[in-house]
């Protein structure tokens, strides 16, 4: 591998172009002889992007050799989970009922990137429609976690994580609905944020569950997650549920002085259950470290917290199968061979999803339909909901007591591709950390932990996977996760 | 709480859904959505009478936009991808059947 690639990160990227160490066409094409080379072996993506975003490199070379001031992310090579649209581009959300779509326009998160000349080297794998905890339910293929190709990058973001840690990308975007950012960048050792519910627009996003779902980064540091959030997020008309942020300098810029002064709550509920011991290590070790900032610790209750797998389980198949209603076979993408044989539109619609949908998003559809179904919606849904508000409750009360709250991100490291597929609950178990904050809204960083920080190295020791922990804030006080994540990593 | 899917029920239930499922499927989905189900039995236990529920994603106010129109939006992308259309309309089969 370049030696190059390993040691970028945004701002070292952006320094280096400015320095005029290297071009941005230059950066571009290593990347992708790189993904030519390594993809193979991981697949991480399902598309590439090249002519245009060579393109795209050349446009930010002339306007450095012009002298004119350039965005910090311009020129960057970033990869992009395949469910957030870039016009002209395949999305297929992991299925094969979007096999053949070409998204019809840009997401909200692409136009601001796009503003910033951001450069797209592709489409990563996930899990249809992005369901998952693994990458294993993508239609396409499978995507190999970097630190051991016998396991599983996390899902479903697993493609945007595992490009970024095999230095495949120098950042990507993934969403998250129940950890699909924070739990693959774990496993990847890598940095994963999911924003306030309504900080990051959804527009052109493929919709899973919308009371849950955000876009957010893959990266290789926190400062970068910082860079990358800023440039994404803010108010956005084609969604109303996005909020009007007011995100100063103090994401870019903490202030580490009021950094130290946050009280850090420890939620005696994430570590009743004997963790993974490579996992609990990796956890304690973080606390050691963020202790001796002399920042102090409580320890708190969200008494909640065991019943939120199934308020999830019960809210997010509901909403996904209203959102995923829309996939019927005609309007995006067809599967071939059918018309022939079908002209009723009923039967378009059963044929076309039975075999486009996969076991997954069927499992999912037919889930959420029996909750919401008449007789069964007050017993699942209703009560779901109210379930929802007890475990927002747990977390306002512990704010009068602590700012950030740190937790595990998994049980365990990456488990073995193939090991949870046959157990559709055990696959679910996995997301038992990171499914609350997305119940209640708030933002929500997986961080890896120093022994499997992100190395400048090639060596992928298959002994020590990553671990990572995931710092929770309040509603829209990114910067005090970001900040002391940025803390963290410069000990 | 009511908490079986039975064979019947799983029919019901792909038809609302309008998703065709083989009987190999049926099967496994049967398995699956029962042990899942029996998860949620823990629900059960909590007291939720007098708590209000959450509909939204976050809290706010009715999110409305000045009554005007606007050329910044994305109506009409993906219509040139339909398979048959009219006037910018998708068109399909009757609903109601031949």
């Amino acid at each position: 591998m370049p030696p190059i690639l390993h040691n970028f990160t945004i701002k070292s990227f952006h320094e280096g172009l400015l320095n005029k160490k290297f071009s941005a066409l230059e950066v571009v094409q290593l990347f992708y002889k790189h993904i030519k080379d390594s993809d193979k072996n991981i697949g991480a993506y399902l598309s590439l992007n090249e002519d245009e975003a060579i393109k795209k490199a050349e446009e930010t070379d002339l306007a450095i050799a012009k002298g004119e001031n350039i965005s910090f992310l311009a020129g960057a090579p970033l990869a992009i989970k395949d469910n957030i649209l870039i016009k002209g581009l395949p999305a297929t959300a992991g299925s094969k009922i979007l096999e053949n779509y070409t998204a019809s326009y840009d997401a909200g998160v692409i136009k601001k990137l796009k503003e910033e000349k951001a450069v797209f080297l592709g489409k990563t794998n996930l899990d249809e429609f992005a369901m998952g905890s693994s990458t294993e339910n993508s239609a396409f293929k499978i995507t190999r976690n970097p630190h051991d190709p016998d396991r599983v990058p996390g899902g479903s973001s697993g493609g945007s994580a595992a490009a970024v840690a095999a230095h495949m990308a120098l950042a990507a975007l993934g969403s998250d609905t129940g950890g699909s950012i924070r739990q693959p960048a774990a496993f990847c050792g890598v940095v994963g944020l999911k924003p306030t519910y309504g900080a990051v627009s959804r527009s052109g996003l493929i919709a899973m569950a919308s009371s849950l779902d955000q876009i957010g980064p893959i990266t290789k540091t926190v400062e970068d997650a910082a860079v990358l959030f800023k440039a994404i997020s803010g108010k956005d008309p084609l969604d109303a549920t996005s909020a009007e942020t007011d995100y100063g300098d103090e994401i870019l810029h903490p202030d580490f002085e009021r950094i130290k002064k946050l009280k850090v709550g420890i939620p005696k509920e994430y570590f009743a259950e004997k963790l993974q011991q490579e996992t609990e290590a990796g956890v304690e070790e973080a606390i050691k470290k963020i202790k001796s900032l002399k920042i102090e610790f409580k320890e708190i209750s969200l008494p909640h917290t065991k019943y939120a797998l199934s308020t999830y389980y019960i809210i997010m198949p509901a909403e996904v199968s209203a959102n995923l209603a829309r996939f019927d076979g005609i309007r995006y993408s067809q599967i071939s061979n059918l018309k022939s044989q079908v002209s009723n539109l009923q039967d378009i619609y059963l044929k076309q999803r039975g075999l486009g949908l996969g076991p997954e998003p069927k499992r999912r559809i037919i889930l959420g339909t029996f909750v919401l179904s008449s007789g069964y919606y007050d017993a699942y849904y209703a009560k779901a909901q109210q379930v929802r508000t007890l475990i927002r409750k747990d977390f306002d009360e512990a704010w009068e007591k602590v700012d950030v709250i740190l937790t595990p991100v998994t049980p365990t490291t990456a488990f073995k591709i193939g090991e949870k597929t046959s157990d559709p609950l055990s696959m679910y178990l996995s997301d038992i950390f990171t499914i609350p904050a997305n119940l209640a809204g708030l933002p929500a960083i997986s961080i890896p932990t120093s022994g499997a920080k992100y190395q400048a190295s090639s060596n992928f020791s298959a002994s020590s996977l990553p671990v990572g922990f995931q710092l929770i804030g309040q509603p829209f006080k990114e910067s005090d996760i970001l900040g002391l994540g940025q803390y963290y990593e410069k000990l | 709480m009511p908490g079986v899917i039975n064979k019947k029920t799983l029919e019901h239930l792909a038809e609302l859904a309008r998703i065709e499922l083989d009987p190999k499927e049926e099967e496994k989905l049967l398995k699956d959505l029962q042990k899942i189900l029996d998860h949620f039995e823990e629900l059960k236990n909590l007291d939720t009478e007098k708590i209000k529920p959450i509909t939204e994603g976050i809290s706010q106010k009715n999110a409305f936009r000045d009554d005007e129109e606007s050329k910044n939006t994305n109506q009409g992308a993906g219509v040139d991808q339909f398979p048959e259309s009219r006037d910018g309309f998708l068109k399909i089969p009757p609903v109601f059947g031949e």
